[in-house]
């Protein structure tokens, strides 16, 4: 587990921190000397849950930090540290004198904010507020920077703003209780200039509008490009164009002259990227795809220069230019490059889906008010009202009210679970029935959604092992091409036939401009991304590709009974009645669970939860006697009862009859069965069970059409393992594994030669969930198990494990192809290139198509990664 | 054989010892990071065409901040991963991005953008 230094916010390794100490029950480790010096200065400073914000929501008192300006802060410090205590509900005062910023722990039942701003206004003091950062479209002139700043600090509950026209971006110093974001847009628009959300704030939105505005950068160039190929072709291929081959071999050289300077332009603008590129990776001594198109149209124009400029030079027939290579080998890359882009962009749908769950606007109640604030501008420590059907805006804790809420989208429980105060809410799941009002503890980039999304992100971008094996060849590749090219010159032009020259130097541009790494070095990121965000679209948040890639080759899954095959709760299950009884099953089990209700037990809790569901009231129960190991016995409605087991029928001496047999085969099921006795006479039985996920059956079912073995793992005994295994058709049963043996069970099936998947509830299976090859956590979407496993199955159900799998394979066929296709593409193009056919079938390639189809290599890539897209599971959800 | 053909195949063996000298075989230059006040490795890296410097020792279980800046909108570069740290990072044209984690293998590991036609490399000791 990575941690921070308090101080300085950098990660570090726990076994390797400079330092650790303790404060206040907290753990604090550092990076170094200077960071633990800063700190045993003031430990107390330090002491929060939330590195961002500085809120710890588990205490009573509430810490804020407010800069204070206006008075020499040294002269008045004890001022302002009287005049905060003697409001009510305010604990420790801290003023850093250095800093300018004040320190309070209050109360936040007694006392609010605005009343500590009001006391530090009080003695003459004035606060900062809340920081934000606005960005301002198109902000060019230098003059209307001051006019903005101006207009923003006019408006009200600003203490400071500036504008700054580099990064286009306003920020601004509020107090969040006398303005909002909308008043601060405001103020920018009265000026005529559109805000936008800051660069730094919105990844996703950014990275969309970078790729909108590189995607219209590299079309214009495409299309100057393409308007300049124009007349470069006419002029190259003159003796089929009506006017022009008519001209004489002057006119044409003069001709050829100009379109010479018309592709300097292309070469430099439209083209620049690749001579920049080339020139800055030929810096570090590497070589990339820049290398080879620069290389190529570059040797193309030079050539083309050199033989009109100096025709003599040249043997008959070989003088005539070929600028037509330079201008539209540039316009199809730079199209193909833009074309690649596009689809880019499609791949990263899966992200934009999970944060269209975010809630947009919150209700936040500031100084008794309520208003609508957008979610960006919620801060830690607010109080927000949640309505029926609404979504809850961030993560926080319930002050009041209560309601049920529909938590599906996060954690795959599908029942709404019930929330009273105190109980902790996540934004983005939905409010169903009450209304009530919660704390804020995690906002921004700090809540469980927004961990998710990084998550998800951070896989997209992790390296699947096979693309290792690309990554080694891509970095040979291009010097590899340079001396296959050199070798190809150096061949035509010895044992070409004539004109050697214009056979040697077309042939080895042709092979610079065929050959394509980027479709190697695309092959695996872009399918990855695809199947990555597809996994997190059916619930299936994937870790890293390393994980994505093993799922593929599984061949037995483990799966942990209780909470995984099961629900992990034992339900009430069966009612027997004895012959001779007196009573209903209704009364009986009303009996039994108005007992129960007394009782600690785990399995009591089944049998009152069963009464309830069939709406049996309860009655009044005297004498509760608790006998260990055997029930409990005790008197309700003036009658005797026993609950218990065997043990305690026989130490009663009361006659079963046929109740004993029937318990027998109730036990054969894998129930566990309560014998009831009223007034020393058998009644019958009560049995409690954990039963099987509706859908596990069917799941395993599944797993095992695939070709996967399906081993169940318990701590259970045989019996009622086996019940189990048998109604959901597992026949490989591991019975009365200690938890702790678990992992070493699925080193046993790997010793067997198997890649073994284990799915456990995350916690106590953390070990196996490490030892298998693929550990699956499941429906712990929110849960720290997500450090633990591979893979975390947000859905509740075994389904996800075959939506796993089914994710994997389809995702690594697809690298497979995109693989193989780039490498078959390579390994043909640049033989074709060099000439290798035209021995035998004087076939020859033309660097335009051999442009054409290097730009449209690494879009086909892309293309074939993005149909993965249309992936769907056999269980859809929904 | 012509005096000029002759000459054309030396210059292929010459180029080719060239390219295969250039890319593969001569040393590159190594930055060597220093470490800051605070106890961490700082380095700047400029995004241009390629990742200057590129070849970055560190050393092993001290935290490393890379503080990267991207001078291209060219969509290449637009991320940075160390697939062996299991790190990335997004890099916004024209902005600071810092990435900061302690390696605790030494080696040499690369680094690259997504579709690999940048690359660096951090060399732990």
């Amino acid at each position: 587990m990575k941690l921070h230094d308090p101080v300085c916010g950098m990660e570090i390794e726990p076994q390797s921190a400079f330092a650790k100490r303790e404060h206040m029950g907290q753990t604090f480790n550092f990076c170094s000397q200077s960071c633990l010096d800063q700190f045993d200065n003031d430990p107390h400073n330090y002491v929060m849950t939330s590195a961002t914000t500085g809120f710890n929501p588990e205490r009573t008192l509430t810490r804020i930090e407010l800069p204070v300006s206006g008075l020499p802060l040294k002269e008045h410090s004890t001022h302002l540290d009287s005049a905060l205590r003697a409001l009510d509900g305010v604990g420790d005062v801290k003023v850093n004198v250095t800093a300018n910023r004040l320190e309070v722990q209050y109360d936040a039942q007694k006392v609010d904010v605005s009343r500590l701003v009001g006391a530090v206004k009080s003695i003459g003091f004035q606060i900062g507020g809340a920081n934000v950062k606005i960005g301002i479209e198109n902000l060019r002139c230098a003059s209307c920077v001051k006019s903005i700043e101006d207009e923003l600090k006019a408006t009200q509950g600003v203490l400071n703003a500036t504008v700054n026209i580099a990064t286009q971006e306003a920020t601004v110093d509020y107090l969040p209780q006398k303005t909002t974001l909308s008043q601060l847009n405001a103020a920018i628009e009265t000026w005529g200039y559109k805000p936008r959300p800051a660069l730094s704030d919105a990844p996703v939105d950014q990275q969309e509008e970078a790729h909108a505005r590189e995607y219209r950068r590299l079309m214009n160039k495409f299309w100057f490009a393409t308007a300049i190929s124009v007349p470069v072709l006419a002029t190259a291929y003159y003796q089929f164009v009506p006017f022009l081959k008519n001209l004489n071999m002057d006119t044409l050289r003069l001709l050829w002259g100009v379109t010479a300077l018309l592709t300097l332009p292309v070469m430099f603008w439209s083209g620049s990227d690749f001579f920049t590129g080339a020139w800055a990776s030929f810096k570090h001594r590497s070589a990339n795809m820049n290398t080879l198109i620069a290389l190529g149209t570059g040797a193309a124009w030079l050539y083309s220069t050199f033989a009109i400029l100096f025709p003599s030079v040249f043997p008959e027939g070989t003088s005539e230019p070929f600028y037509d290579v330079v201008s539209v080998v540039i316009a199809l890359v730079v199209l193909g490059q833009a074309l690649e882009l596009r689809a880019k962009g499609q791949s990263s749908s899966a992200i934009k889906k999970l944060l269209g769950l975010q809630a947009k606007t919150a209700r936040v109640i500031r100084d008794g008010k309520e208003m609508d604030l957008p979610v960006e501008e919620v801060l830690v420590g607010d109080v927000i009202q949640v309505r029926p059907g609404e979504k809850i805006p961030v993560d926080g804790v319930i002050v009041e009210g209560s309601s049920a809420v529909d938590e599906s989208m996060l954690t795959g429980e599908s029942l709404p679970s019930s929330k009273k105060m105190g109980d902790e809410v996540i934004g983005a799941t939905i409010n169903k029935t009450g209304a009530f009002k919660f704390r804020t503890t995690k906002v921004g980039k700090d809540t469980a959604l927004a961990q998710i999304v990084k998550m998800v992100q951070d896989a997209q971008n992790s390296k699947a092992p096979i693309a290792r094996l690309a990554d080694t060849v891509s970095g040979y590749f291009v010097p590899v091409v340079m001396i296959l090219a050199v070798w190809t010159f150096v061949t035509w032009f010895v044992v070409g036939p004539q004109p050697q020259l214009v056979y040697a130097l077309v042939t080895s541009v042709t092979v610079l401009i065929i050959a394509c790494p980027c479709a190697l070095g695309l092959a695996t990121p872009m399918s990855l991304m695809v199947g990555i965000g597809k996994g997190a679209e059916n619930g299936i948040l994937i870790r890293s590709g390393e994980a994505l890639q093993t799922a593929r080759a599984l061949n037995t899954v483990v799966l942990d009974k209780t909470g995984t095959i099961t629900k992990g709760k034992p339900e009430l299950t069966d009612i027997v009645i004895s012959e001779q009884s007196s009573v209903t099953s209704d009364q009986l089990l009303k009996l039994a669970a108005s007992v129960e209700k007394v009782s600690e037990h785990p399995l009591a809790q089944a049998i009152v939860e069963g009464a309830q569901a069939r709406k049996l009231e309860l009655a009044e129960v005297k004498d509760f006697d608790a006998i260990p190991g055997h029930g409990v016995s005790a008197k309700v409605e003036g009658r005797n009862i026993l609950i218990g087991n065997l043990k305690l029928m026989n130490r009663e001496k009361i006659a079963l009859g046929s109740l004993e047999e029937q318990s027998k085969s109730i036990a054969d099921d894998g129930k566990t069965p309560m014998f009831i006795a009223l007034d020393g006479k058998a009644a019958g039985i009560i049995a409690v069970a954990d039963t099987v996920k509706e859908d596990s059956a069917e799941a395993i079912k599944v797993l095992q059409g695939m070709g996967i073995e399906v081993v169940m793992i318990t701590g259970d005994n045989r019996r009622t393992a086996e019940a189990i295994a048998r109604r959901v058709g597992v026949t490989r049963v591991l019975a009365e594994v200690l938890p702790e043996d678990k992992a070493n069970n699925i080193q046993l099936l790997q010793a067997e030669g198997k890649k073994v998947a284990m799915v456990g509830d995350g916690i106590n299976d953390a070990p196996a969930l490490a030892q298998a090859d693929v550990g699956l956590a499941i429906g712990t979407g929110t849960d720290v198990a997500i450090e633990a496993s591979d893979i975390t199955l947000i859905k509740g159900s075994l389904k996800g494990v075959v939506t796993a799998i089914e994710v994997s394979r389809a995702t690594m066929k697809n690298i497979y192809q995109n693989l193989v296709g780039a490498f078959i593409y390579n390994t043909l193009g640049v033989p074709v290139a060099m000439g290798l056919l035209f021995p035998f079938f004087g076939l020859l390639l033309n660097p335009l198509i051999a442009g054409a189809a290097m730009a449209f290599s690494s879009v086909t890539v892309v293309g074939n990664a993005n149909r993965l897209r249309g992936f769907k599971p056999k269980f859809s959800v929904k | 054989m012509s005096n000029l053909q002759i000459f054309v195949i030396l210059s292929g063996i010459v180029l080719t010892i060239l390219i295969a000298w250039y890319f593969w075989f001569a040393t590159k230059a190594q930055t060597r990071v220093a470490v800051s006040e605070s106890g961490a490795q700082e380095v700047a890296i400029t995004v241009k065409g390629g990742y200057t410097p590129d070849v970055i020792v560190v050393q092993k279980n001290r935290p490393v901040r890379l503080t990267f800046t991207r001078q291209e909108s060219s969509a290449c570069s637009e991320k940075v991963l160390f697939p062996d740290f299991n790190q990335n990072a997004l890099l916004p044209e024209g902005e600071q991005v810092t990435l900061e984690f302690t390696p605790d293998k030494s080696g040499e590991y690369g680094f690259q953008c997504q579709m690999g036609m940048l690359r660096g490399k951090l060399i732990v000791e």
